[in-house]
C-alpha cells in the first residue's frame, strides 16, 4: 500500500515556440519509464505564438505495481505553495511564476536560466525599460527554498544544443525527482529526434549544477584602446582629474581623437575643467563630473553622416559581423548597409553659410521630412567601401561644418546651464547632465530629442535657475520631466508632466 | 500543418487491450473510431484543433474503416454535417473551439436539434475558458439549455473521458438529442493512458452506402408545424429518455464521505481540482477518499432530479462548484430542491468567485469561506480554512515582493508577413491621422498588442468590413478593416464583402494572404497552394474578389512597406467611393521556414551552395532609442546592454533568430531610421568564383581601410 502521501509537482515557465512541450514529454517519458504515475498539461493556444506559458506536471512519487490498482487523482493546476520544482527556461518568468504565490520557502527548488528575454514593453521603451535583474534574483531567491540559477542560453549554445536540453539536465541534476539521470537521458533517446544534440544539452545543464550560483554578468562594455598619440592628452587627464572620473574622460578623449583630432579631444578636457571645479566646490565626490564627461563626449561625438561612414569602414566591424555569425575565416561575406540621407543630412556637412539659406528654402518648400534618398550601399565591394570611405573622410571637413557650429553652440549652452546650476544644488546640475541623454539619433528621433530638451530647459531647468523652484524642487522636476520625454513618441506624458510641474510650481510660490 | 502526429496516428491503430498513450483531444479522436463514427468534421482552433489534425494525416486508418472526414471552412458547416444523422443510422462527431464556433453553428445547432437525431451526434467543443483562452468568456452551456443539447462535462482522466465519448453517442440514440462534450483547455492536452478497445468499422459509410433515402417525412423537418411539436418532444420524450439513460448508465458519479452534514457537487471537469483542494485542507486523501461527499456530474445538462434530490437529503449545505457565469446548474439544483421541499442550503457562486477560472487560489478561498459559513462536525474549521489563508496570505506576500512584472503578451512571430502591413499602418497614421482600424480574429490580432496598439474593435472571425459599414460613414477618414484569409473564407466573403458590395458601401479592406489558418496551427483553407489531399484547393481571393465585382484592387508584397504604405495612402486618398481592397501577400513565415530548412539542409548536406541573410545592428550607431522596435516588435529584433562605456541605454540588437525577412532594412528606410541596420548575406558551400571575388574584395578593402588609418 502507498506510504506516500503526496505527487511531486514540477511547473515549467517558458516563452511559446522554445520546445517547454518537448522538455515536459521528455519528463513524462521518463517518469512513465520507471513506472510512476504521471500526468502533465499545458495552456498553449495562442502563447505558442512568443508568449509567457506555463506547463504542469505531477508524477507519483510509488510506481503503478506498488499502488494496489489505486490511481492518484492528479491535479490539472498548480496549487499556491505547492510547487516542488519551478523550471524556468528565463528568468523574468521565473519570477513570474514566484509573484502568482506558486512557490513555498519551505518546499521550491527554482532551477531557472538568469539569461534575458525582454518582453515588449522592455525593448520599445525610449530609453532603458529593463527590469532590474537583481530585484528579481532577490525576489527568486527569497520566496524559494532552494535554487539552481545560472545561464542555460549560454551553456546551450556552448553545447551546441538547445536550452530545453539543457533545462532538464539541471532538472533531473538537481535530485528533486524521483527518477535517476540515466532515465532522462533513455527518455531523450526514445523521443529519438536530434537525440544527440539534446544528450550535449543535457550534459551541459547537468555539468553547470556543479558552477550553479547567480554569478554577476559579465561587463559588456567595450572599451577603446589607447593611441600613442593621446599619451601626453592622457597623462595630462591623469594629473589635472580626480580618480573618480578618470576612466570615463579617458575614454571620452580616445572617443573623441578618433572621432575628429587631437585638438578637439583637447577641447573636450578643457570643457570639463569648470564642471571638475563646479563638482569639487558642491562636494559632489566627483559625480558631476564624471555624468558630465560620459554626457559630454556622446554629444562631442554627434552623430552626423560622417561618423556614419567612419563607423562602417572601422576595420574591426567587419571582424564583429563574423564574430556574430561565427563565420570562418575563409567564408565570403557580404554586407549591405541602408542610408536615407535627406536635406539635412546633406546641409549637415555644408558650411553654415552655404547650408542656412538651403534648410530655410527646404522648409519653405516642405522639403524637411519628406524628401530623402534610399541608398542600399554595398559595404563589401570595393565601389561600396569607397563611397563610404570618401565620405568618412570629410572628417578634416568636420570643423566648418553647419552641424558642428550648431552643435558645438548647444552644447556650451548646455554646459553653461550645468555650470550655473552647481553652486545652486550638485544634485540640480546633475540632473541637468544627465538631459544631454534626451538628445540622441538622427533625423526624426534627433529633432523629437531636442525639441524635449528645448521645451525641459525652457520651462523647467531656466526657470529653476531664475530661483523660480527652490532646490529640491527642481531637482525633482527636471528628472520628472526627464522621465516624461522617454515615456513616448508623442510627448503626451511630457507635456502632463510639464502641466503639473508648473501647478506645483504655482502652489510653492503661492504657499511662500 | 504545424506539426507532425506520426507517433499519434499509431496510437489510433490500437486494439483491444492495448494502452493508449497520449493528450486528452487525441484520447477523444480514438475514442470516435472506437465508437464506429461514419463521418468527423470540424472548424480548427484551440484547444480541439489536434482531434482533427491527427485524422487529416492518418487518411489510410480512417479509409479503411470507411470514416467521412471533412475540413470544414467554419463552424455553420461543420454543425450542418450533423443533419446526416437526422435521417439515417450515421454516427457522427463534429468538433469547434467554444464559445465562438458554437455562436457560428448556432444555426445548424438549433435547426438540428429541433427534428432530433437517429444516429449519434456527437459534438465535441472545446470550451476556451480561463488561464490560456483567447476568445469572450461565455459558456457554452447556454447553448445546451436552450437549444436541449445535452452537455458532457466528464472528469479529466482518460478512461473517463473515452467512456463518455462512447456513452454519449448511445445517450444520442436513446434520447435522440444531440450531445455535446466540453473539454476545458487543460483536459484536452492532458496526458494520460488508458485501455484501448478495436476501432469499429461503420455499419454504413461509403464502404457500405446506405441503398435510398427514407420515405419523406414532414415531422422530420424543422419546418412549421412539425417545430411545435418537436418543442413538445424534446421536453416531454426526449429529456426524460436522457434522464432516464444517465441514470442507468450511472454516468454522474457520487462519492461517499463520512462527513453527512455537506456536500459538493461539482462539474466532472473541475473534479480533480476540488479533490486537491479538499487534500491540501486535510479533508481527501490523493487517492480520492473524501471525508466530505462529493457528486461529479459528467452530465451538466439535464440534471437527473432523483440523483440531486438523493445526494442531498439529509445534508444541511450543499457547495456547488460551477465555473463561470451565469450559475445555470446552481439555479437548477435550487429549484430541484424546492420543487421536492427539501430545505439543504445551496452555497456556490459567493464563497467562490462570480466569474473566471476555478484554480487553486479561488477554490481554496471559496473552501475556506464554505467551511466557515456551515461548520460542520467533525471538521477542524479553523485549521482547514487556517491553511487555505496562510496560502492567499504567502501569494500576496511573494506578488508584492516581486512588484508588477513586464508582461509578456503573444506576438507575431520572427518574420512574419504581417507585421510590415502594421508597421506600414502606423507609418501611415503618422502622415494622414489616427484612422479607425476595424481588427478581426486571427494572428493579425497580435497588431492590437505593442508595439502596434492597433485596432477600435474586434466583433468576430471575418467580422472585420461587417463591423467597420456604420463607421466609415459616420467618420471624416475611411475606416481600415484588417481581414486575414483565414477570416475572408470563414464568412468575411459574405458578411464582409458582398455586404459591401450590395450596400455600395465605402472604405478599405486589408487582406492578409499568408496561405494558411496559422493561428490554430497551419491548417489549410480554400485558398492554400496545397490540400490534405495534395493539389491546391484552386481558389484564389484575388479572382474571387474581381468576380464579386472589387473594381479598386491591388496585391502588395507585405514585406515591401514603402509600396504598402503608398499603396494604403492612395486607398485612403481616392477621391471616388467604393470598397478599396489591399491583398497583404505573404507566405506564413512558420511554414516558410519549415520548407526552407528542410530544403537548405538537404542542399547543405550535398555541398551545394546556400545562401543566408541575416540582419544585424551596428552597435556604435545605434542610438538607443529603440524607434525601430517599435515599428516591428519582431522577437529577433531585441535590446542588449550597451557595450560604450559611456552610453547607458540598451541598443538594439538582432539575435540568431533572424530569418532575414528584410522588415528591418525596409523599416530603416520608410521611417527613415538611423543608419544601424545592415543585411549580412553568408555562403555556405561557396564556389570558387565566391571565394576568389571575396578574397579581391578583403584584400582590396584592407589595403584601402589600412591606408586610411596611416593618414
Amino acid at each position: 500500500m502507498s506510504s506516500a502521501a503526496r505527487p511531486v509537482t514540477i511547473l515549467v515557465a517558458a516563452l511559446g515556440g522554445e520546445g517547454g512541450g518537448v522538455l515536459t514529454n521528455w519528463i513524462v517519458e521518463a517518469a512513465g519509464a520507471r513506472g510512476l504515475p504521471v500526468q502533465s498539461t499545458s495552456i498553449p493556444g495562442v502563447a505558442q505564438r512568443t508568449g509567457a506559458t506555463t506547463y504542469y506536471l505531477e508524477i507519483w512519487p510509488e510506481p503503478w505495481s506498488a499502488l494496489g490498482g489505486r490511481r492518484p487523482v492528479l491535479s490539472l493546476v498548480p496549487g499556491l505553495g505547492d510547487i516542488d520544482v519551478v523550471a524556468s527556461s528565463e528568468l523574468l518568468e521565473a519570477a513570474r511564476v514566484i509573484a502568482g504565490g506558486f512557490a513555498a520557502k519551505d518546499r521550491t527548488t527554482v532551477i531557472a536560466s538568469t539569461h534575458r528575454i525582454y518582453a515588449i514593453s522592455e525593448r520599445m521603451s525610449m530609453g532603458d525599460g529593463r527590469a532590474d535583474i537583481g530585484h528579481l534574483l532577490k525576489g527568486i531567491e527569497e520566496q524559494a527554498r532552494s535554487h539552481i540559477l545560472f545561464d542555460m542560453e549560454t551553456a546551450a549554445q556552448g553545447a551546441n544544443s538547445v536550452i530545453n536540453a539543457v533545462m532538464l539536465g539541471a532538472i533531473a541534476g538537481s535530485g528533486r525527482l524521483p527518477i535517476p539521470v540515466a532515465a532522462f537521458e533513455a527518455a531523450i533517446r526514445a523521443e529519438g529526434k536530434a537525440v544527440e544534440a539534446n544528450l550535449r544539452g543535457f550534459a551541459a545543464g547537468l555539468a553547470a549544477l556543479a558552477q550553479a550560483g547567480a554569478a554577476p554578468h559579465a561587463s559588456h562594455k567595450r572599451a577603446r584602446p589607447p593611441r600613442p598619440s593621446l599619451a601626453a592628452l592622457e597623462r595630462a587627464a591623469q594629473e589635472t582629474m580626480p580618480a573618480a572620473a578618470l576612466d570615463i574622460i579617458v575614454e571620452g578623449l580616445r572617443r573623441l581623437a578618433a572621432y575628429q583630432d587631437l585638438r578637439y579631444a583637447r577641447l573636450y578636457l578643457d570643457r570639463l575643467g569648470a564642471v571638475r571645479d563646479a563638482d569639487a566646490a558642491g562636494g559632489a565626490g566627483g559625480k558631476l563630473l564624471r555624468e558630465t564627461a560620459r554626457h559630454l563626449a556622446v554629444r562631442m561625438s554627434f552623430e552626423d553622416v560622417i561618423r556614419v561612414a567612419q563607423a562602417k569602414t572601422d576595420p574591426a566591424r567587419l571582424q564583429r559581423i563574423r564574430d556574430e555569425l561565427k563565420l570562418r575565416p575563409d567564408e565570403p561575406l557580404a554586407v549591405v548597409d541602408f542610408f536615407k540621407p535627406g536635406i539635412e543630412e546633406l546641409c549637415s556637412i555644408l558650411p553654415p553659410r552655404l547650408a542656412r539659406p538651403l534648410l530655410a528654402a527646404a522648409q519653405r518648400r516642405g522639403w524637411l521630412g519628406t524628401v530623402y534618398w534610399g541608398l542600399e550601399v554595398k559595404s563589401d565591394t570595393v565601389s561600396g567601401f569607397l563611397r563610404l570611405k570618401l565620405l568618412a573622410s570629410l572628417r578634416r571637413w568636420r570643423p566648418r561644418s553647419h552641424r558642428y557650429a550648431e552643435e558645438q553652440r548647444q552644447i556650451e549652452a548646455w554646459l553653461a546651464l550645468v555650470a550655473a546650476a552647481a553652486p545652486l544644488s550638485t544634485a540640480l546640475a546633475l540632473e541637468i547632465a544627465d538631459c544631454a541623454r534626451l538628445i540622441k539619433g538622427y533625423g526624426d528621433t534627433h529633432a523629437r530629442g531636442l525639441a524635449n530638451y528645448r521645451k525641459i530647459e525652457e520651462c523647467v531647468i531656466r526657470p529653476a535657475l531664475a530661483g523660480r523652484y527652490a532646490a529640491p524642487l527642481a531637482v525633482d522636476a527636471v528628472a520628472a520631466a526627464r522621465t516624461a520625454a522617454l515615456a513616448d513618441p508623442d510627448g503626451e506624458r511630457l507635456e502632463k508632466t510639464l502641466d503639473e510641474i508648473e501647478k506645483r510650481a504655482g502652489r510653492a510660490v503661492a504657499a511662500a | 500543418m504545424e506539426r507532425s502526429f506520426k507517433k499519434e496516428i499509431e496510437a489510433l491503430k490500437l486494439g483491444d487491450g492495448e494502452v493508449f498513450h497520449g493528450e486528452g483531444i487525441l484520447a477523444v479522436t480514438k475514442a470516435l473510431l472506437q465508437s464506429g463514427v461514419s463521418y468527423v468534421g470540424g472548424y480548427q482552433g484551440a484547444p480541439v484543433s489536434h482531434l482533427l489534425d491527427v485524422l487529416v494525416e492518418a487518411e489510410d486508418i480512417i479509409g479503411d474503416l470507411g470514416v467521412h472526414l471533412e475540413t470544414c471552412t467554419n463552424e455553420a458547416a461543420a454543425a450542418a454535417m450533423l443533419g446526416a444523422s437526422i435521417n439515417y443510422p450515421l454516427r457522427g462527431a463534429v468538433t469547434w473551439k467554444s464559445i465562438v464556433g458554437t455562436n457560428v453553428a448556432s444555426d445548424a445547432l438549433s435547426n438540428l436539434a429541433s427534428p432530433g437525431v437517429q444516429g449519434g451526434a456527437l459534438i465535441v467543443v472545446g470550451e476556451d475558458y480561463g488561464e490560456g483562452a483567447s476568445v469572450i468568456q461565455e459558456r457554452s452551456h447556454a447553448f445546451a439549455m436552450k437549444s436541449s443539447i445535452w452537455l458532457l462535462d466528464p472528469r479529466p482522466d482518460l478512461p473517463t473521458i473515452v467512456r463518455l465519448v462512447e456513452k454519449g453517442f448511445e445517450l444520442s440514440e436513446a434520447s435522440h438529442a444531440p450531445v455535446m462534450m466540453e473539454l476545458r483547455i487543460r483536459a484536452c492536452h492532458v496526458s494520460g493512458e488508458f485501455v484501448a478497445k478495436d476501432n469499429v468499422r461503420p455499419a454504413h459509410s461509403k464502404l457500405e452506402p446506405i441503398a435510398g433515402p427514407p420515405r419523406f417525412d414532414y415531422g422530420r423537418l424543422a419546418h412549421p408545424p412539425a417545430t411545435f411539436v418537436q418543442e413538445r418532444l424534446k421536453v416531454e420524450e426526449r429529456m426524460p429518455a436522457a434522464q432516464a439513460f444517465i441514470r442507468a448508465q450511472r454516468l454522474n458519479e457520487v462519492f461517499a464521505g463520512e462527513i453527512g452534514e455537506i456536500g459538493i457537487i461539482v462539474q466532472g471537469g473541475l473534479y480533480n481540482s476540488v479533490l486537491r483542494t479538499l487534500a491540501r485542507l486535510g479533508l481527501a486523501d490523493p487517492f480520492g477518499a473524501s471525508r466530505v461527499p462529493v457528486y461529479a456530474l459528467n452530465v451538466v445538462y439535464p440534471l437527473v432530479p432523483e440523483e440531486v434530490t438523493a445526494f442531498a437529503a439529509g445534508k444541511r449545505a450543499l457547495l456547488v462548484v460551477e465555473e463561470g457565469f451565469p450559475d445555470y446548474i446552481e439555479q437548477q439544483i435550487n429549484v430541484i430542491l424546492r420543487r421536492a421541499d427539501i430545505n439543504t442550503r445551496v452555497l456556490g457562486k459567493g464563497c467562490l468567485p462570480q466569474v473566471g477560472e476555478y484554480n487553486s487560489e479561488a477554490l481554496l478561498s471559496g473552501f475556506a469561506a464554505f467551511l466557515r459559513e456551515t461548520r460542520p462536525a467533525g471538521i477542524d474549521v479553523d485549521a482547514g480554512a487556517g491553511a487555505a489563508d496562510r496560502l492567499l496570505g504567502a501569494r500576496r506576500a511573494a506578488a508584492a515582493a516581486l512588484g508588477e512584472l513586464p508582461a509578456r503578451p503573444p506576438s507575431f512571430c520572427t518574420g512574419c508577413p504581417e507585421r510590415p502591413v502594421f508597421s506600414a499602418l502606423k507609418l501611415m497614421q503618422r502622415e494622414i491621422g489616427p484612422t479607425h482600424i476595424s481588427a478581426d480574429i486571427g494572428c493579425h490580432a497580435f497588431g492590437t498588442l505593442a508595439p502596434f496598439s492597433m485596432g477600435n474593435s474586434i466583433l468576430g472571425y471575418g467580422m472585420s468590413l461587417a463591423s467597420a459599414a456604420a463607421v466609415t460613414p459616420n467618420l471624416q477618414r475611411r475606416a481600415i478593416s484588417v481581414m486575414g484569409d483565414g477570416g475572408f473564407w470563414h464568412n468575411g466573403i459574405v458578411t464582409g464583402v458582398a455586404s459591401n458590395l450590395f450596400n455600395k458601401g465605402d472604405g478599405v479592406l486589408v487582406v492578409m494572404q499568408n496561405g494558411y489558418t496559422s493561428a490554430t496551427g497551419l491548417q489549410f483553407m480554400p485558398s492554400s497552394l496545397a490540400s490534405r489531399s495534395g493539389t491546391a484547393p484552386g481558389m484564389d481571393i484575388e479572382t474571387t474578389l474581381r468576380a464579386l465585382g472589387v473594381k479598386w484592387l491591388r496585391k502588395v508584397r507585405t514585406y515591401n512597406v514603402a509600396t504598402m504604405l503608398k499603396t494604403l495612402k492612395e486607398a485612403m486618398r481616392a477621391a471616388e467611393s467604393g470598397l478599396k481592397v489591399i491583398i497583404a501577400d505573404g507566405e506564413c513565415q512558420l511554414a516558410r521556414q519549415r520548407r526552407v530548412r528542410a530544403e537548405e539542409a538537404q542542399k547543405l548536406a550535398r555541398g551545394e551552395r546556400v545562401v543566408r541573410a541575416r540582419y544585424g545592428v551596428d552597435d556604435e550607431i545605434c542610438t538607443g532609442d529603440h524607434s525601430c522596435i517599435r515599428l516591428s516588435g519582431c522577437p529577433s529584433l531585441t535590446i542588449k546592454p550597451n557595450p560604450d562605456p559611456l552610453r547607458t541605454d540598451p541598443v538594439a540588437s538582432v539575435v540568431q533568430s533572424c530569418v532575414g525577412c528584410g522588415l528591418c532594412g525596409e523599416v530603416a528606410h520608410a521611417a527613415v531610421l538611423c543608419p544601424s541596420f545592415y543585411r549580412a548575406e553568408t555562403i555556405r558551400n561557396p564556389n570558387r568564383w565566391d571565394r576568389a571575388l571575396y578574397r579581391l574584395r578583403r584584400r582590396a578593402i584592407a589595403w584601402l581601410g589600412g591606408a586610411a588609418r596611416a593618414a
